[in-house]
């Protein structure tokens, strides 16, 4: 496997999921300064450039145009040449039908009115030129007052009334202001989608990630995955893949161990067992021949000797699997009285052979608990055993239901001498490590009661 | 009529002593030390004893190709290995297993009830107290009286099934699933019922029954 650099030089600043978050952050720390200066200036621009645009709606020009129009008409004309002046604003009236225009002379006497006015005066004091002055300003009528000649230094003057609502549109102050707010919070959204985005985008490579470390492929392990990005996250998916990898060699190694463990124990117990056979079935030949009593007891005890040996083998050897946590243990909901009396069944010929008396009295209705069968039959076969072989002399084997603890627990109670004869063997040491073994893995509590009436073994759901 | 076995077995000790007892048993034998020949020479057995290690293919090998060639044909594994997953194993195709170091009297045993129970029914019929079981024919004779008994379908697969386990005690969820099969739902009654009709029939005296003997809190059982 390539060994791979823990910080890997290639992940520039500019990839990290860091630069990216600190974009925004600064985003953010810049958003009053500089947002709402730049929104501000938008507004503004956006705002004249829409005025113009009115501008070149209306009819005669925007106030200013129909100023420069007029100051210029009145530089053109003198007081002398009347008849010219009147002349020119006849013209003047034809073009600009909305508005009044007249003018006066420099003896103050009001000349020509289009349309004639009734308000105006017949000869302007200046009071009256001021105080019509003051009413114009800012009102409406929009007056123009521009004096004759070149250089406007005539005393004669020209006036021009227009309706308002002919050069202005209607556009009330701030008229823009909901347009400003609309784009700051276009603004503000924008500013939080992005950051919602970069959120959402992590947030769904992690949950990939968990997924995919939840997920298990066929050999129970978790799969590769593709590599994203080269980031942060980028990296937690290279370690990622990097512990998958070790985890199915471990794995691996660990199934080479088991099966070779296994196939030791395997040869182990055909070579332990095949000279056994052979001394079993000269035993029995030798059975067959006349022998005296002496000898017959001889061979009785060697038989026993062999039928010991062969059991502390298969205890030893399952003990051995059981140890390295290599013994199959299948758990599943089952009769446990069911396995009792099949167990039961089949060890019955020989307490009959062995003249113990079996009292059986267990319940119809079944008792389900989670178990593994074979190993429940070998806890059984392991206690049955201890009591065939150590408690022997009582003569009896009682198995029933009973209490323990106050809980419902199944009873094998035997009337040998006790713990003391079930452990002078040191064989049976094994059988019951075994038994503590096996009811541990089933979740099954187990104790045994020794008296001078014998022995009582309860087995009972933790 | 002798049947023949096959017997695959590579220890020399082992397979001297196996050959003989069951040539004094009245089988005919055929001892084979490695399974090379095995699919040849199982036509014509009634029965294959196989060991598990052996030289080359090993004992699993031959034998689920032999059950393949004659899924009829009973195996008995005779092996040293005794643990439970070869004993899963073994028992995938194999009919049974007994584990090295063996009695050989629970091997002819063994032996006899593969036999019976593979349908090579001896022409012999079984006596059984007063009984006189004519496998072949499915027939049942009472030797008190020389007459037939006639026994229901269900009974007669009742003490077929009990037959064919001759000297094992047989649980009831054992019988009921054997006869019925079906699950066993506790506390049902309707084999006891079977049963008691079926003593009323075999027995001499129904209300001490000799042949189906019941062993009390596990199950029934018939000795030869």
């Amino acid at each position: 496997m390539k060994k791979p650099n823990l910080r890997t030089r290639s992940m520039r600043f500019r990839q990290t999921l860091l630069s990216r978050y600190l974009l925004i952050v600064i985003f953010a720390f810049l958003f009053i300064p500089i947002v709402f200066p730049l929104a501000s200036i938008g507004y503004v621009i956006i705002q004249e450039n829409s005025k113009q645009a009115d501008d070149n709606f209306l009819k005669y020009g925007s106030s200013r145009e129909l100023t420069a129009m007029w100051h210029g008409e009145a530089a053109l004309l003198q007081e002398t040449e009347a008849a010219e002046v009147d002349r020119r604003l006849q013209e003047l009236k034809r073009k600009y039908k909305e508005a009044s225009l007249f003018w006066v002379d420099s003896s103050g006497a009001t000349k020509l009115q289009l349309p004639p006015q009734s308000l105006l005066p017949e000869r302007w004091s200046p009071a009256d030129a001021v105080r019509f002055m003051k009413d114009s300003i800012d009102s409406d009528p929009f007056t123009i007052v521009s004096f004759l000649g070149a250089e406007h230094k005539g005393r004669a003057f020209m006036v021009m009334q227009m309706p308002r609502s002919i050069i202005q549109l209607d556009r009330p102050v701030g008229a823009g202001t909901p347009f400003y707010i609309a784009a700051l919070i276009g603004m503000i959204s924008l500013f939080f989608l992005i950051s919602l985005l970069f959120f959402r985008r992590i947030r769904k490579r992690l949950i990939g990630l968990q997924a995919a470390m939840a997920l298990q492929g066929e050999n129970g392990l978790p799969q590769p995955i593709a590599i994203s990005r080269n980031d942060e996250i980028g990296q937690l998916e290279t370690a990622f893949n990097r512990m998958v990898g070790q985890l199915k060699e471990s794995a691996e190694r660990e199934r080479a161990e088991a099966e070779l463990r296994k196939q030791l124990i395997a040869s182990l117990s055909h070579d332990l067992r095949t000279p056994l056979t052979v001394m079993n079935s000269q035993l029995y030949t030798l059975q067959k021949e006349p022998l005296s009593e002496k000898a017959q007891a001889a061979v009785k005890q060697v038989e026993h000797k062999i039928s010991g040996l062969d059991s502390l083998i298969e205890n030893l050897l399952s003990y051995t699997l059981m140890a390295s946590g290599r013994y199959p243990i299948k758990l599943e909901r089952l009769d446990l009285l069911r396995i009792v009396r099949e167990s039961v069944a089949s060890w019955y010929p020989l307490w009959e052979q062995e003249g113990i008396s079996a009292d059986i009295d267990l319940p119809e209705e079944a008792m389900l608990l989670t178990l593994d069968k074979a190993g429940f039959r070998r806890v059984l076969d392991n206690l049955f055993q201890n009591v065939t072989r150590h408690a022997k002399n009582g003569s009896y084997i009682g198995i029933r239901m009973g209490t323990y603890d106050g809980r419902a627990a199944l009873v094998i109670r035997d009337r040998g001498n006790g713990l003391a004869a079930h452990s002078a063997s040191k064989g049976a040491g094994l059988g019951l490590a075994i038994v503590e073994y096996l009811l541990h893995e089933m979740k099954l509590g187990w104790h045994m009661a020794s008296s001078d009436e014998g022995m009582a073994v309860y087995i009972f759901e933790l | 009529m002798t049947a023949s076995i096959l017997y695959i077995e590579d220890d020399l000790e082992i397979g001297r002593f196996v050959n003989e007892h069951l040539l004094e048993q009245g089988y005919s034998v055929n001892w084979q030390r490695s399974g090379e020949h095995a699919l040849e020479s199982a036509a014509g057995c009634r029965l294959v004893i196989l060991d598990v290690m052996l030289p080359g293919l090993d004992g699993f090998t031959i034998g689920q190709r032999l059950k393949k060639a004659a899924p009829d044909l009973p195996i008995l594994m005779l092996s040293a290995r005794t643990s439970i997953d070869d004993k899963l194993q073994g028992l995938q195709f194999a009919d049974d297993y007994l584990t090295k170091p063996f009695h050989p009297d629970e091997l002819i045993a063994r032996i006899e009830v593969l036999l019976r129970r593979s349908g090579a029914r001896t022409a012999e019929p079984l006596a059984i107290k007063h009984l006189l079981v004519h496998e072949q024919q499915n027939r049942i004779e009472n030797r008190d009286t020389g007459e037939e008994i006639m026994l229901t379908g269900k009974q007669f697969h009742i003490f077929g099934y009990l037959l064919r386990h001759l000297g094992q005690i047989l649980t009831k969820e054992q019988i009921y699933e054997a006869v019925w099969g079906e699950a066993y739902i506790e506390g049902d009654k309707t084999l006891m019922v079977h049963i008691r009709y079926l003593r009323e029939k075999i027995e001499r005296d129904p209300a001490s029954p000799e042949i189906i003997e019941t062993v009390r809190g596990i199950g029934y059982r018939v000795r030869a």
